[in-house]
Formats: structure tokens, sequence, C-alpha cells
């Protein structure tokens, strides 16, 4: 212990000695005096700078710059920090005048529709859109209220998203793109309301996956039809099959689920090829016969320059029918067997001058929501219905990005006296 | 049938090609790499647009964003390759961030998309859509419907891009006028 002690001072006064001889050595380096140097270099730039600095201001009262004014009216304003609750919607007002019966002319607020969407975090969002159709929904009055989508959506990959809740289906090429801007003519096609029921949504799970080779592909289980909705008085069945037996998401009928898929190609820029499918039972085990719904479409979108042409086939199907027709023999609407449709269309962008855009189209449909009975016996069962052929011509004008002013005649072949004018104006955000 | 369907979703997913995760695809830094591979360093170089040389842009038809801007030169030893600028435009509700680089010459080098975060439309991304834009410099009419094709389903998306592009190559333009990039 006291020999411990004893070394301890020792080794103290050596290392204090051994510094002290550092930091005598230290400020004689030449280092030292480069640094110094240095120092007095900056102190004479600053001096400098000083100078340079007094010479700007007294130039600065000669040089008047542009009134801020000006300038700001020349920048357009940036996109707002993201936001994380974005709110859209869109609305269509219609006039319809049938040519023959100035009587039944109809105007309509068809549709307002408000959207909330909000992300929680980067991977997660949230989508609603909520519909009034009609204006006015009371017990008086003939509108209502409907969600048209709630769903979270959840993206696990960056090339790979799931969606849970009510969604809209991906079918045809306007169901999930129906905004009044994004179609042509005041009405939506014939074929993508009464075969297709646009716009139609269901509850459900979907996955969604977005390739780099250009290829989107769907694919989900959801809610389906309801065929014991089905009214056999009403003439909703024919002129919408499955619009007449959707459930949306409204207490709906899921003892049987109905699997969904898509797949959209748009790896050659302005072209889109896509198919779709979708089928489930319908009966719920609420009668004695089951019955399996299928709908699939095939459609095509290209956009050359200033050309805007689609193509769209689509054809429903369903299974059983005699059985579920036979209790219902003599009623108006009979549950068809199949139902199918087609149109194509082309549209052009005749004239533009700043957010002025002209486009007219011409569209030509044909369409059948009851193309086949199932065979019911000698004198029961109905006659399948004739095709109808409508041929729409009109135009497009937007007069804002995201506002459209919409004329066009139609002309149907076998109800003329449906043949009208219609004028719509409608917006989008 | 649906274990057909199944079968088909299960293979589907495991032909993904793996990338990073998240809506974030790329960051401005890795996109100038990508278009300038053969520079050796970049270069941050911030710029504050004129009255005049706003008024010449506006006269081009083209509303610049803001009189700031951020340019990241790339150099290959002493000789200046091109530049890259990093912008941001709404979709339809969201944000897409995306990077243009424009060679010296003032064509464009390439269009890449940094981030996109909207349901649809993700197709922006497809090689075969931002190819439309390598080559073209100021003279372009670089506009949806014109030279640019557009994708059915993402409208909004490659309207908005394709204007923010045509900002950005006219903005850098007249910064080579300028002569900020000598």
């Amino acid at each position: 212990m006291n020999k411990k002690l004893s070394r301890t001072p020792l080794l103290h006064t050596l290392s204090l000695s051994l510094m002290l001889a550092i930091g005598t050595a230290q400020a004689q380096t030449p280092a030292e005096q480069e640094l110094l140097r240095r120092v007095d270099q900056l102190a004479a730039e600053l001096a400098k700078l000083r100078t340079e600095l007094a010479q700007l201001q007294q130039q600065a009262p000669t040089q008047p710059s542009a009134p801020a004014a000006s300038i700001a009216a020349l920048v357009e304003p940036a996109p707002a920090a993201q936001a994380r609750t974005v709110l859209g919607g869109y609305a269509e007002l219609n006039y319809n005048r049938p040519n023959n019966n100035g009587k039944d002319a109809q105007a309509d607020l068809r549709r307002l529709v408000l959207g909330v969407q909000h992300r929680f975090d980067e991977k997660t969002k949230i989508v609603t859109e909520i519909e009034v159709e009609h204006a006015v929904a009371s017990a008086g009055d003939p509108g209502e209220v409907a969600i048209e989508q709630a769903y979270v959506e959840h993206q696990f990959h960056p090339n790979w998203a799931l969606r849970g809740g009510l969604f809209l289906m991906p079918m045809g090429l306007l169901n999930e793109n129906h905004e009044p801007t994004a179609y042509y003519g005041v009405e939506r096609n014939f074929v993508e309301t009464a075969i297709i029921p646009s716009t139609w949504r269901e509850g459900g799970i979907q996955l969604v996956g977005q390739l780099d080779s250009g290829w989107t592909l769907q694919a989900g289980i959801a809610t389906g039809f309801d065929l014991n909705k089905w009214d056999a008085a009403s003439s909703e069945g024919r002129e919408s099959p499955l619009g007449a037996i959707h459930q949306e998401l409204a207490l709906a009928r899921s003892r049987d689920l109905a699997l969904f898929g898509a797949a959209n190609y748009r790896g050659i820029p302005g072209l889109l090829l896509g198919a779709s499918v979708f089928s489930g039972q319908a009966t719920h085990s609420q009668q004695a016969a089951s019955s399996r719904i299928t709908l699939w479409d095939l459609h095509a979108r290209w956009t050359p320059g200033r050309w805007d042409l689609s193509a769209l086939y689509s054809r429903g199907s369903i299974s059983n029918t005699a059985a579920l027709n036979m209790p219902l023999v003599g009623s108006d609407s009979l549950i068809p067997a199949r139902f199918d449709g087609a149109y194509l269309q082309a549209a052009y962008k005749l004239w533009e001058q700043g957010s002025y855009v002209l486009k007219p189209f011409a569209r030509w449909e044909r369409f059948n929501t009851a193309s086949r009975y199932a065979e019911l016996g000698a004198g029961l069962t109905p006659e399948a219905s004739d095709s109808e052929r409508v041929v729409t011509l009109g135009a497009n004008f937007e007069f804002a990005p995201g506002v459209v002013l919409k004329a066009d005649l139609q002309r149907f072949r076998l109800n003329k006296d449906l043949n009208r004018v219609n004028l719509g104006l409608g917006w989008s955000f | 049938m649906r274990l057909a369907l199944t079968t088909a979703i299960c293979s589907v997913a495991a032909m993904a090609p793996s990338g990073a995760f998240a809506v974030d695809y790329m960051t401005a830094e890795a996109a100038a790499k990508l278009m300038f591979a053969e520079a050796d360093r970049f270069e941050l170089q911030d710029w504050l647009l004129d009255a005049a040389q706003l008024q010449a842009i506006a006269a081009l038809g083209v509303k610049p964003r803001s009189a700031r801007w951020q340019l990241r030169l790339a150099y290959k030893g002493k000789e200046l390759l091109g530049v890259l600028v990093a912008d941001e435009v709404l979709g339809k509700f969201e944000l897409i961030s995306y990077a243009v680089g424009v060679g010296a010459d003032g064509r464009l080098r390439g269009l890449e998309i940094l981030a996109y975060r909207e349901s649809h439309g993700h197709e922006i991304r497809s090689a075969a859509w931002r190819k439309q834009f390598v080559g073209k410099a100021q003279g372009a009419p670089i506009k949806l419907g014109e030279d640019i094709a557009n994708i059915s389903g993402a409208t909004l998306s490659c309207s908005h891009v394709t204007d923010g592009v045509k900002r950005i190559v006219t903005v850098v333009e007249q910064a080579r006028r300028s002569g900020r990039l000598g």
C-alpha cells in the first residue's frame, strides 16, 4: 500500500511536466503560425465584403424591382403541402326532352356526390363517397341517398394493395371512372347501366396489383346479388336485370359470396385493353333451387392524338331460372337466363383554346336485357326480347378543367318514342 | 372455380417484382444518378427567377409554379452534363412527386416518378409512358393528347405530370439562356 502511494505523486509530476513541455513547443510550431495567418486573411476578406456591401446598398435605389403583384400574377400557386384529408365530389344536372312527347320533358339533378379521402399514413387511407340522387330524398319525393364508396386501402408492397369495405366493382370502362367529366354524352351508355349496373359497388375484400409491366390486376371476394329481391311485377328487372337485385352492402344477404377478377393492360401509352368477370350464387339458400349469376366484359380504349375510341362487350347469365320462374309465370318480368350488350364510341378533340375544349362524339350501342329465357314448357316460355339499338350524337364542351357542358341527340330503333334531346351540366373535382 | 382463381392470385402475387417497400419509389438523388449515370458529381444550386424571366416563361403559355427553383447540376469533370429538377403536382387527390432530367443541350433526359399515392393511375410509372418524354425540347408541344398519349383511368395524373414536365423544361431553358448552366 505504501509503495503504491509513493509511486502516484511521481507519475503525476512526470505527466504534468510533459504536458507543459508540449504546450510550450506548440506555441511556436509552424502550424500555429499558419493558423494566425489564415485568421488575418479571413479578417481582410471580411473587410472587403463589408466594403462591397456598402457599395451595393448605394446602388440599390437606382434599380427598382418589379412590383410584387405582377410577379405573383406570373406564378401558379404550388400545391398545398400534402393534406391528410381531401374533399372531392361530382355532380350531374340533366335535361331530357323526348322529341315526340314534349310533355314528358324532365330536368333532374341526377346525382350529387361528396367524397372524403383521409390518409392515416404513407400506406393506409380511407376513401368515402356519399351520393344524393334526384336532389331530394324524402317519403314524398323520388330521390335517394346512398353510400357509393367506403373502404380502407392499405399498400403492403410498392405494387400491391388491399382494400376492404364498400368499393366499386372493377368492370367495364365506366364503373370505376364514372364522373360526368369522364364519359361522353349526357347519359351514361346503356350497356354499362342496363347490363353492367353502373355505378355498381359491393362490400368485400379486394387485392389490387399495379405491375411495372403495365398490368393492373384486381381480384377479390364480395357480396353479390340477391335473386330473392326480384320483383316480377316491376319493370325494373327489364330495364337492368342486375340493377334490380344488387345489394350494395345494404343489409346484404351474404350466405353466398361472389368472386371477381379484372385484368387491364396499359403498357402501351394511349391503349387500354381489359377484361373482367364476376360470379356468385344469388339465392342464399332462400329458395329450393340455387342459382349462379355470372357477368363478364371485354373492353378497349385507344387515344391516338386527338381521338378517343372505345369498344366494349358484356354478357350476364343467371342459371337455373326455369325453377325460379315457374311460380312467376304470367308476371310482367320473368328472370332472364341471359342478357348482353356492346357499344362502339368515337370522340375527337375538335377545338381548344385556353381552358375551353370541344369534343364531339358518336356512339352506337346494342343491348338486350333478356336475350334468352330458360325453357318452361310449351306456351309458358316468354319470348326473348329484341335487342335495342341506340345511336347518340353530341358534344362535350369543357370550359374549365373539371366542368363540362354536354348536348346530344339519341335515336332508338325499337322504342322510337324515347328519341330525345339531352342537355347536361357536370363537374368533378 | 374458386380454387383455380385463388391459385391464379397466388401465382400472380409471386410474379410481383421486388422493390422498396413504400409508395415512395425513388429519391431525387437516385433519379439524378439514374439519368446522369456518367456524372461524377452533383451540385445543388438555388435559382430565383426575376420578373423578366417570369414574363418570358408566361409568354410561352407556361405558368411557373414558383419563382424559386432548386437545380441539381450534373458534372463529369468540369463538363456540365445537364440538370435535374424535382417537383410535385396533384394527381386527383394526392401529390405526385417526380423528377425531370434535362441535358445541357436542352433535351429531356428522362422522367422519374418519385412517389405516387393515388388509388388508380400508377401506370404513369411505366417505362413506356415516361419514355415518350425523352428527347423532347422546349419547342415540342409536350401536351397530353398531342405528343403525349394518355393512360385511360389516369387522365388527371397524366395531364398534371405532363404540364409539370413542360414547366420544368421551360424553366431550365431560361436557366440555360441566362448562363446559369454555363
